[in-house]
Parts: C-alpha cells; structure tokens; sequence
C-alpha cells in the first residue's frame, strides 16, 4: 500500500489493537520508516491534508549521516 | 530511597502529585492533550493512562518528573523546597559517588518476571503512541540504554548508560539516533570498525533517579549507576541481561534486549525536540530486537516534549548544571552557581566572584571548553556571586545595571554548536554569546560611584511572614 508520508508504493500492515479489540491498525513504511494508525487526525494520515512540510519527497540515501561509518579495521 | 519507578509514583501519590485518567481515550491526540495540561498546571502531577483504546490491560506513566514539586520528592526533599536549595542538595548527594551496586540473580530479577524471545512485536506488549503529531512514528523519549565499549568489555565503569531517543520502525526494530559526541557513538564505532554487531539494552520504567543520571552528562569512565546508587541513597540493583553480558537495571518495568546491526544506517526522524521544534530526518543506526521482559502488569513510562517548559526541562534542569559546576569549580574556585536549565544549557547562567578585571569572561571560556559546554552552551551570562542565577528577577537587575554593552558582551564565531538547535548551521557549528554583567574589578574602569542597598537580615521573618499568610488564607 502507498505510504501516507513518502507516497511509495513501500507500506504495509504493522500490528492490530493487541488485545484483539479491532480498535485499530497499524501501518509502516519500508522505505522511509514512516508509521502510523488508521485513527488519528486526518491531517496526519491523509496525504493530500498533510503539511507538505512534514513529506518525504527525497532519496533516503541523499539524508545525512550523523554518525560516519568507520573504516574497516583489519583483524 | 526509591527502589524503582512503582515506590516512587507511591510517593508522588501520597504528596498529592500524581493523577489517573480513566476514561477511554485514543493514543493519538489524547495522550500529547493530557501531557500538555499535566505540565502546565502548577506544580504538575504525573498521570497515569490506563484505559487506552485497543491497549486493554496496559497502562502508561506520564510527567513524572514534570515539576519541582516532583524533582524536589524525588530528591527526599520538601515538595516545596526552593530551585536553588534543590541545587545545592543535589551536589552534596553528587559529592557521595561512587555508591554501591547490588548484583540480583538473573532468574530473581522484576524486570524478568515475563519474558518474550519468540514472534516478537513490541506493539503486544507496550502502549506505543505517537508524541508529537509530525513525529516519523512512536518514540521511546524516556528510556536508559545500556551498552559497553566492545575493545574494554571487562570495565564496569566505562558501560554506558544514556538516553537516546528511540524510533519504532517495525515489530522488532528499532532505530537509535545517536550524535557523533555521544558516548554510545564511540560504541558503535568500535563496533563497526570490527564489522561486530553491538550487544544493547534498552531499560524502561526505571527509579526516577537513574532515569535522571541517564541524561546526565558525566566523564566517560563514571558509571551512571553507582552515580544513580550515590544520590539516592541506597544500593543500584542490577542484574545480567539475557542476552549478552550487559548489566540491566534489575527493577525496570520493561527491559528491550537487541543489537545494533553493523555498518546499517537508515531513515530516522522528524521527531518533536527539547529546543521545542522538530528535527529533520538522518541516517541512523538501527536495533535488531532479540528478547523483551517485563515485570508483571509493566507500566510503560514515557516523556511528552512540547514548546519549553515541559518535562524534559525539569528532567535536565539540575543534572546539567551540577556537573558544569563542578567542572568550573576544579579549576575557578570563585565559581558560586551555576544555572543550565535552559535546553540543557543552550542557556546558562554564572554567578561567580570577579577577582580581577575581566575574570568573569575567562570563566565563560571555561564553561566554553568543558566537554558539555564545548557544544551546548551557547549563550552565557556572568552574574555576581551574590545574585542568585536561578532567580531570573535578579539576573534581568544585573544585565539592566551592570552592562555596557561595547566592552561587556562577546560573540565568537564559529564555535562548535548542538545540531539539534535550530540556529546552529550547518548543524554542528554555532557561535558563543557571552554577557558580562558583574560589577567591573580593577583593573577595568569601574562603574560610576555605586552604593548598593544592603538586604537586611529577613531570613528568620521569612518564616513568620509565610506562616502568617498561611493562617490569613486559612481563614
Ligand atoms: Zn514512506
């Protein structure tokens, strides 16, 4: 399915209510690790009313990298 | 004097500082609501969540160290007790480290009544929310991770344990933002040149203390635990994680065992900060989940950030100064107080004596090289000895009548920053601002002919005067 946040084809079911109420679902992105319940505010679920500021619009591997990774040591 | 996170909200309970929402609620806005509300009455109580929609049987512990009242029990002291005091109390049980571990029996330990290896999913067992609305997903905000450098395996003191916040990425993976000048970043890297995975463990619902020490900044080789044992008086129980050789907080409601998976980074954030905004989206490493435990009807504690002041800012307020004080204290015995409480130091406040001219601003360029300030404290303002830093009516009287702006105030360009403050760019870099406002020593040119009015001696009225007012209102 198509994440709310990056609107990749890269998402998917989660979890259920874990004490089987059905009361809710969860979805998680793939891609850009977005996840979210079907029950909260529509201006965090639906895309076309999300803050355009809050999307993903680019390639996750052009995102910084605070902790470098370090060069392999010999053993 | 707390043995874990259920004496102590027994405590706030009996001081009238804790509250339960019972009705059903859903976890998203409802809980970041009642957060909000919780730190903004005064002297906020903690809450505790217990009828959550699809969370039957689960219960969640908010705000509880969102006010003095709350820091000031958790300290033994007075609900009362004035910030400053609460300052000096703390750097007196500070003084008394290193205190004593206590090692349980693994098989003994709480926090391994229930314990869960198999088809693991954090969301069957943990109330898991989203905090902030623009957050990437639901966030640990309030957890002790525990991790050891991997080429000194063997030395108990150098085990670190920080808090770090925690994103949930999946049903058994989780994803740590760790920044280059953490503790845990050193870990990793060590971890990382060998291609090794990183053994973690992630404690939930500890006593308020070692929560407190956990976002304490202290030297590299200092344990948080026998700092955690030191100020709240009693042995620091612990016990052998499951999985690896860590040693855990033997009480926690929840302990998260897994290992950080080698040479992988990957998407982490937004997530709401303590400067108050959000920060933008990294590359961060990620936990592979290996085994949850848990204590029997676990109660999951959580922290809500939101614009200053919320939790957070009495969480961090103490446990940052006093480790600066110390540090300046080492070398500038004149040192009197420090205050760092404002997004852990971005602010902070000196009083100190001005032995000669211009010994103040060198102080600021102590603060400015200790390991925490290097990067954090950014605007630093220098006060008289005798002006009490915590009482920012006396700070605002210092800056209004013993600043001159042309030879008192600094900025030096430049300089290391905190990449999650908004004004540090690029992320990383920042400048230092420094004021100046104690009364100028020879040699510099002093004020004009000043005389100061004394305060008389009022300390044993101060009494009278409140149990009077006490007795007015009463009837
Ligand atoms: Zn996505």
């Amino acid at each position: 399915m198509k994440c709310v946040r990056c609107l990749h084809d890269t998402a998917r079911l989660l979890t259920k209510a874990p004490d089987g109420s059905g009361a809710w679902e969860m979805y998680a992105c793939s891609r850009c690790n977005f996840t979210w319940r079907n029950t909260e505010e529509d201006e965090v679920i639906k895309p076309e009313l999300r803050d355009k500021k809050f999307q993903f619009t680019q390639e996750p591997e052009d995102l910084q990298i605070l902790v470098p990774i370090a060069p392999l040591k010999k053993k | 004097m707390f043995r874990d996170l259920r004496e102590f909200l027994a405590k706030l309970e009996e001081n009238g500082q804790l509250v339960r929402i019972k009705d059903s609620i859903y976890p998203e806005p409802t809980i970041r609501e009642i957060c909000r509300a919780a730190v903004d009455v005064p002297n906020g109580p903690a809450v505790i969540m217990n009828n959550i929609k699809g969370m039957k049987g689960m219960q969640i512990a908010m705000n509880v160290h969102g006010s003095w009242a709350n820091i000031a029990l958790m300290m033994g002291l007075d609900k009362d007790t004035p910030v400053k005091d609460q300052f000096f109390n703390f750097l007196e049980a500070w003084d008394r480290y290193p205190g004593e571990i206590k090692n349980i029996d693994s098989d003994k330990a709480p926090c391994h009544e229930v314990i869960v290896k198999d088809n693991i999913n954090l969301f069957e067992h943990i109330p898991l929310f989203r905090i902030n609305k623009w957050d990437a997903a639901c966030f640990f905000s309030k957890s002790c991770i525990v991790s050891k450098d991997p080429y000194d395996k063997d030395n108990f003191d150098t085990q670190n344990v920080g808090t770090y916040r925690l994103q949930i990425i999946g049903k058994d993976q989780i994803c740590i933002q760790a920044l280059a000048f953490h503790d845990i970043a050193r870990h990793v890297t060590h971890a990382e040149e060998q291609n090794e995975p990183l053994p973690v463990a992630i404690a939930l619902g500890n006593d308020p203390v070692l929560t407190f020490m956990a976002s304490t900044p202290i030297n590299y080789d200092q344990s948080e635990y026998k700092y955690a044992a030191a100020i709240n008086g009693i042995p620091m129980e612990i016990t052998k994680a499951l999985n690896s050789d860590l040693d855990v907080p033997a009480n926690a409601e929840f302990v998260i065992e897994g290992e950080i998976l080698p040479r992988v980074r990957v998407p982490e954030g937004p997530f709401g900060e303590f400067p108050g905004s959000y920060s933008g989206m990294r590359l961060q490493s990620v936990i592979q989940v290996k085994s949850i435990s848990y204590r029997k009807n676990p109660i999951f504690e959580n922290l809500f950030m939101g614009r200053p002041w919320t939790e957070i800012d009495y969480l961090m307020g103490l446990n940052t100064s006093a480790p600066l004080y110390n540090q300046l204290k080492e070398s500038m015995p004149e040192v009197h107080a420090v205050n760092a409480m404002y997004q852990h130091g971005l602010t902070t406040i000196i009083s100190t004596k001005n032995r000669f001219g211009g010994y103040a601003k060198s102080v600021a360029f102590r603060l400015s090289s200790t390991p925490h300030g290097i990067s954090y404290c950014k605007n630093i303002i220098l006060v008289d000895e005798d002006v009490d830093p915590f009482n920012l009516e006396q700070v605002m009287w210092s800056l209004s009548c013993r600043v001159r702006a042309e030879k008192d105030v600094l900025v030096i360009q430049n300089t290391p920053g905190m990449p999650l403050d908004p004004t540090s760019y690029p992320a990383g870099m920042g400048n230092k601002f420094i004021i100046d406002a104690t009364e100028p020593t020879d040699p510099d040119g002093l004020l004009r002919d000043t005389r100061l009015i004394e305060s008389p001696d009022s300390k044993d009225f101060e009494k009278v005067i409140a149990d009077l007012q006490k007795a007015a209102q009463k009837a």
